[in-house]
């Protein structure tokens, strides 16, 4: 009886509250992540030289560096310069900032796999190069880095947990408190476990249906 | 920027210690991970229909929950209930040897639906079991297919090792805490400590490809 | 006889990569309803020619004429509509793939002639009808045959209404069982008074269209005539040992 009063009126609102809290990080990262890996990736395959040269360096370490570190660098770091940062704050630009590194590979090898015939043809009809990019380059290069992508936002709700560590108190962060007050480990962190499988079970539904919803003859080989 | 450096020289060697931590627990995780995967990877392939189910559960089940809830889990939930005296270095090495089998069991299954099917009719043609002509014929085969999945399995393992500092394992990640929070050179400490992470992802992809050449035949290009 | 204002004027071409000169000053003309064949050996220049005519490649010196206006290859907004204006096919259909065959033929009737949708789709199926495709509206390039691409292709040109078109060795990517329709489609586009320009190394089927032939070699053209002379009595030794090479290879292919 104690067990249930416990779980309804403790453990179930914290754990809620911490959920909100995930979603709020995960959602916005994901897409300004992604947006950002688009425009890195563009740079990356059609910048200026110096341009390509810094978009590739800032690749080489977001990418390069764990993720963990980064959110230290963010949180911990700045504020020896005398730049500081809301625990939430930090944790969006470091999942935006190293997704978009990750995102960025698959947009660049997409976009790098799209044929020079393609542009040409493009061209050829009288197309501008924006409508060409627009109409013709990103529907295609979307559809074959998808697969890739969608997998990053996968690890990105997972790697979202990481945010406790720099005091943002989302799902895992509320379960640590939780567990540490009742040593009930075991049954909140399993519950936490199956809040996670549930949202990467449902994200990975969602991202093979709009798979399937864009998956057209001859695009069927880039999917997993 | 000179207290940085100072601070990053007095505790270099200490840190260094460190991040040799760190690479003790990715093998380890590699190799535990791989031991486990390889059954994963075969049921998934050759075995029955229950088999496949129950791996394929396995798989998603270490797939879909994060590496921090799984270590609190471990550490704080399953060693204490279960009484027993695991140190954080070794459920650091359980607990991502676990995740590691599940995505090791991917790349290998992938490596092994690839294999042509001509390649197990000619093994049964010369008489061998399908025993053998998994392991004689088509692993020989697919383990060399998957050395560039290793590879970033392993740049990913020790991106993931710097969590285990969560649990107390005295790696790169948590000595380069104790350091700043003497010396307060956060900024300075935690670059050192990715350009560190850095450098040992390189080297060990690096070896992963002097590995790859080694075993490349004729046909095995990739 | 009094001269027309060709269609297509291009005069002293010329293109180099490093120290290889693909096009070295290369002339010639096109008046309305002419057809012309490019003929010669591979690396001749033809194809890098009929790139250069619409600056898909960029020529180092020269210029480009349509009906009396030279081209500002710079002028980006000018480029595109002179572009419109000329029609390209090339040898390995460049379909855009992630589109059907009808999608391939509207969208530069969407954005680049801002028709609105209704009367593009119809003007599409149009066209697609026009060389036999009308069952394959919805299919994508992945699910058609090599033949039935380039044909999508050239309906794709043509919706844009091209006062020119330049085919840049159409069959030269089809088995040999394919070649026969895209060529009969080109043939019929011919008889309908459109004025080409076309690289090919069937001479068969250039004897039978051309009206005149051009016979080009490192990057020059060598000769050019009514097919019948350039094909059986050239002036110059290499373009009839070239003529009855390929002519010898050509029938077998």
């Amino acid at each position: 009886m104690t067990e249930l009063v416990y779980i309804g009126e403790e453990v179930l609102p914290a754990l809620l509250r911490g959920l909100w809290i995930s979603l709020i990080l995960i959602l916005p990262s994901s897409v300004l992540g992604f947006a950002a890996g688009v425009l890195v990736g563009a740079l990356r395959v059609y910048g200026a030289a110096g341009f390509r040269w810094l978009a590739n360096a800032y690749v080489l370490i977001f990418r390069g560096f764990p993720l963990i570190i980064q959110l230290y660098i963010w949180y911990f770091g700045l504020p020896r310069i005398g730049i500081y940062m809301s625990p939430y704050g930090a944790s969006v630009m470091g999942f935006v900032l190293c997704s978009a590194a990750y995102h960025s590979e698959y947009i660049r090898g997409a976009l790098l796999s799209i044929r020079h015939g393609q542009m040409l043809a493009a061209q050829s009809i009288g197309l501008n190069r924006l409508q060409t990019v627009l109409y013709v380059i990103m529907p295609q290069a979307f559809r074959r880095a998808l697969p890739g992508c969608g997998n990053e936002i996968i690890y990105l709700i997972k790697y979202s947990s990481l945010a406790y560590m720099v005091t943002c108190i989302e799902l895992t962060g509320e379960g640590k408190i939780l567990a540490s007050a009742s040593f009930k480990y075991i049954e909140v962190f399993m519950i936490i476990g199956a809040i996670y499988l549930g949202m990467v079970s449902i994200a990975t539904w969602l991202l093979s249906m709009l798979e399937n919803h864009l998956t057209i003859p001859g695009f069927e080989r880039y999917r997993t | 920027m000179s207290q940085g450096m100072t601070a990053i020289q007095e505790g270099f060697w200490y840190l260094l210690e460190g991040a040799w931590v760190n690479l003790i627990v990715v093998v380890g995780a590699l190799i535990f991970g791989f031991l486990l995967g390889l059954p994963l990877a075969l049921g998934q392939v050759y075995g029955g229909k229950i088999l496949r189910r129950v791996f394929a559960v396995y798989v998603w089940f270490f797939r879909g929950i994060p590496l921090l809830v799984f270590l609190f889990l471990f550490y704080f939930g399953l060693v204490a209930w279960l009484d027993i005296n695991l140190s954080a270095f070794t459920v650091a090495v359980i607990v991502l040897g676990l995740i590691s089998a599940a995505y090791q069991s991917q790349t290998l299954r992938g490596a092994l639906l690839s294999i042509p099917e001509g390649q197990m009719k000619a093994a049964r043609a010369l008489g061998m079991s399908d025993f053998q002509a998994i392991f004689r014929v088509i692993l020989p085969q697919s383990i060399r297919l998957s050395i560039p999945g290793w590879s970033n399995e392993y740049a990913i393992l020790l991106k993931d090792s710097a969590v285990t500092y969560a649990l107390g394992v005295s790696e790169l990640m948590s000595r380069t805490n104790h350091v700043a929070s003497r010396t307060y050179q956060h900024l300075y400490l935690y670059i050192t400590a990715g350009i560190l992470f850095m450098i040992l992802t390189y080297a060990g992809t690096r070896l992963m490809g002097m590995l790859q050449k080694r075993l490349t035949v004729p046909g095995y290009t990739r | 006889m009094p001269s027309p204002t060709p269609v297509l004027a291009v005069e002293n071409i010329t293109k180099t990569y490093g120290i290889r000169t693909i096009l070295d000053g290369v002339s010639l003309s096109i008046n309305r309803g002419e057809i012309k064949v490019l003929i010669g050996p591979s690396g001749a220049g033809k194809s890098t020619l009929l790139q250069s005519i619409n600056f898909l490649i960029q020529p180092d010196s020269g210029t480009v004429a349509l009906e009396g206006q030279t081209i500002n290859p710079h002028d980006k907004k000018a480029l595109c509509a002179y572009r419109q204006q000329v029609g390209m096919i090339f040898q390995d259909f460049n379909l855009f793939d992630h589109l059907t065959a009808l999608g391939n033929v509207e969208i530069g009737l969407i954005r680049v002639k801002h028709m609105i949708k209704n009367e593009a789709r119809d003007r599409a199926v149009t066209e697609l009808e026009r060389v036999g495709l009308k069952q394959h509206t919805a299919h994508y390039p992945a699910q058609l045959s090599g033949g039935q691409k380039q044909r999508v292709s050239i309906a794709r040109a043509l919706a844009m209404e091209p006062k020119v078109m330049l085919l840049d060795e159409p069959t030269s990517a089809l088995d040999p069982e394919l070649i026969g329709e895209v060529h009969s489609v080109i043939s019929k586009l011919g008889e309908a008074g459109m004025t080409m320009m076309l690289a090919t190394h069937q001479i068969g089927f250039a004897r039978h269209l051309a009206h005149e032939m051009i016979f080009m070699e490192n990057g020059r053209i060598v000769e050019q005539g009514p097919p019948d002379v350039i094909l059986d009595g050239a002036a110059r030794q290499r373009t009839r040992e070239f003529c009855s090479r390929i002519s010898g290879a050509g029938e077998k292919r």
